[in-house]
């Protein structure tokens, strides 16, 4: 365990060794195990172990597909078929109309749906009384669950466009409210009670309390967004022509597991781009947040 | 205040309540603030006068009262008995004229030194040229000039409290109050920012009430220390600071090597002592 540390005896009193010729030996830390508490990774490292995790996965479903026995292995196609199905799709059967459909489903319900939750649990966080009224409203609908409303939703509106984004929306409105309202209740009091001490009103209170919650609120939304692709597919069953999800159920009619398998890795894929495009968006909104010395 | 100090007074900004001629800029006036319904007593029936362009410390066990008594002051808190006026006018919330520095740090991380410095002064409608020039006056005076474009996640401890300061100044109050301003601070930070306070109430000429539970931090500031008594907050003491005639110390130790520092750190030790006997923190 003991390593490093030259023998011989030490100085017997506080000196500098500056005008020494040769300087002291490399200090050599204990190597790092794989699981080190507290450890640091260098950022080239981080990127290694990432794409090295994705590699495994990819992997872990090659061999699955392969040790499958031969007569079942279309019930689970390998990775090479299914990215075959998507460039397939994508070739012959116009799929970026239905990923433009979908992406535009999502987008817009979830746009329409921060619209409202960010002013309204801003709202809420900023007045107490506001807070009282709504919450428990906006809180309790949370427990209602959103899949069940399809059936409602297509009687109410018909197999429309209308009815699926209303899906989406309900999906994801009422956590974001929630999640926003925390975001602003955990802006700092001193930060408000400053404001105020230096003469600002009402309104330039909720300004601060924005500000101040704001990368927190934009963080809230990348992890809600996550919930509406989920939601996607359930929207789409809804007597759906178009979309992704529209696809796959065509494809389960067939059993055309590859195409199904297509689709849930595109949606993975897209939702991956979205997270990431949600990030870049942060580092653009409050490049203060990331400054240091 | 010295350098703009026309136009922008309480008077003024209090408006309709014009101040009482000879009244003080701040009177606790039988104060009793109670908490979860009267369980606990922050302050009991407390009463006294702050006095014009002086330093008022206000000094105590933890928990006696301080930042209550501070908060009230703001306008941030009301009492549950008695008032709190300024120029003889109650205190019904807060405003500019009563700028407030917390121990947390308050600088707003999205603006800039120079813009959180003219945030205040946007509030005020002040115009942009005049902004401006306040800002790089204040930005000076607590030696920030070369930060004035950086956001406060680039600066120390130390540097957000001078924004802080800075910033509350440049609103002009009539009052400064400082909530443990320094109580995040290291050590040596700590000391240079006393004496950066010195430094700005000798030029500034400020009423200012500081609350602090650092004994030689309240003797060095203080033109006057106020000793509260722990649960309920009482005043125990209420100590001009004689031995400095009217003077204050630039550097902090000219003030140790002082007899009357010395006598008064021994008091003030004293009294401490008999407030925290026999009670565990
Ligand atoms: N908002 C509050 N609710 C309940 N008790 C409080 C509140 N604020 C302060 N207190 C109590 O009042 C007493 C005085 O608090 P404070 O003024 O913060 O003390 P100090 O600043 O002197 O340490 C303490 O016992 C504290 O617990
Ligand atoms: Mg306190």
């Amino acid at each position: 365990m003991a390593q490093g540390q030259a023998g011989g005896t030490p100085p017997s009193d506080a000196a500098s060794h500056q005008g020494d010729a040769a300087p002291a030996p490399v200090f050599r830390p204990p190597r790092q195990p794989f699981l080190e508490v507290l450890g640091s990774l260098t950022q080239r490292r981080t990127v290694v172990l990432g794409v090295a995790g994705v590699i495994i996965f990819f992997a872990v479903w090659e061999v699955a597909h392969y040790t499958t026995p031969e007569e079942k292995q279309r019930f689970l196609p390998a990775v090479e078929q299914v990215v075959a199905e998507i460039a397939y799709l994508f070739a012959e059967k116009n799929f970026i109309a239905d990923v433009g459909t979908s992406l535009y489903r999502i987008y817009a319900s979830f746009f329409v749906a921060s619209l409202i939750a960010v002013p309204l649990g801003v709202f809420m966080g900023c007045f107490v009384k506001a807070r009282a009224l709504i919450s428990p409203t906006t809180g309790g609908w949370r427990y209602l669950p959103a899949a069940s409303f399809a059936p409602l939703l297509l009687v109410w509106f018909g197999p429309t466009d209308f009815a699926k984004m209303a899906l989406l929306f309900l999906g994801c409105f009422f956590f974001l409210v929630a999640l926003i309202l925390d975001n602003t209740l955990a802006v700092q009091r001193e930060l408000i009670e400053s404001g105020l001490t230096m003469g600002a009103k009402r309104r330039q209170v909720v300004g601060i309390t924005f500000r101040a919650a704001a990368p927190a609120i934009l963080d809230s939304m990348r992890n809600m967004i996550a919930v509406a692709w989920t939601y996607l597919v359930i929207a789409e069953i809804i007597v759906a022509t178009d979309g992704i999800g529209a696809v796959m159920m065509r494809a389960a009619r067939f059993l055309h597991v590859d195409i199904m398998m297509g689709g849930i890795l595109t949606i993975g894929v897209l939702g991956v781009l979205t997270d990431i495009s949600f990030r870049i968006a942060s580092r653009l909104l409050f490049p203060y947040l990331r400054v240091r010395r | 205040m010295a350098v703009f100090g026309l136009g922008r007074t309480a008077a003024a900004q209090t408006g309709a309540n014009a101040p009482v001629p000879g009244t003080p800029p701040l009177r606790a006036n039988r104060v009793t603030k109670s908490y979860l319904k009267g369980s606990v007593i922050a302050l009991d029936d407390v009463s006294f006068d702050v006095h014009a362009n002086q330093v008022t410390a206000m000094i105590g066990p933890s928990g006696c009262g301080k930042t209550t008594m501070l908060r009230l002051m703001a306008g941030l808190e009301y009492p549950s008995r008695g008032d709190v006026t300024m120029f003889g006018q109650p205190i019904m919330g807060p405003g500019p004229e009563r700028g407030m520095v917390f121990q947390a740090y308050t600088s707003f991380p999205w603006l800039t030194t120079r813009a959180n410095i003219e945030y205040g002064l946007k509030l005020q409608g002040l115009a942009k040229a005049e902004r401006r020039e306040r800002a790089e006056h204040f930005l000076e005076l607590v030696h920030l000039e070369g930060f004035a474009n950086a956001y406060p996640a680039e600066l120390s401890g130390g540097m957000k409290q001078r924004v802080s300061i800075a910033r509350t100044l440049a609103q002009n109050p009539a009052l400064l109050l400082l909530d443990e301003p320094f109580g995040a601070l290291d050590a040596q930070v700590t000391w240079e920012m006393e004496e950066m306070i010195i430094e700005i109430i000798e030029r500034e000429n400020k009423t200012v009430v500081v609350v602090t539970h650092d004994i030689q931090e309240a003797i060095y500031l203080a033109d006057r220390i106020i000793f509260y008594t722990r649960q309920p907050g009482r005043i125990k003491a209420d100590l001009p600071m004689a031995f400095k005639e009217g003077r204050r110390f630039r550097k902090k130790e000219e003030m140790l090597v002082h007899p009357g520092y010395v006598d008064m750190e021994r008091r003030l030790y004293a009294m401490m002592r008999e407030e925290i006997r026999g009670r565990v923190s």
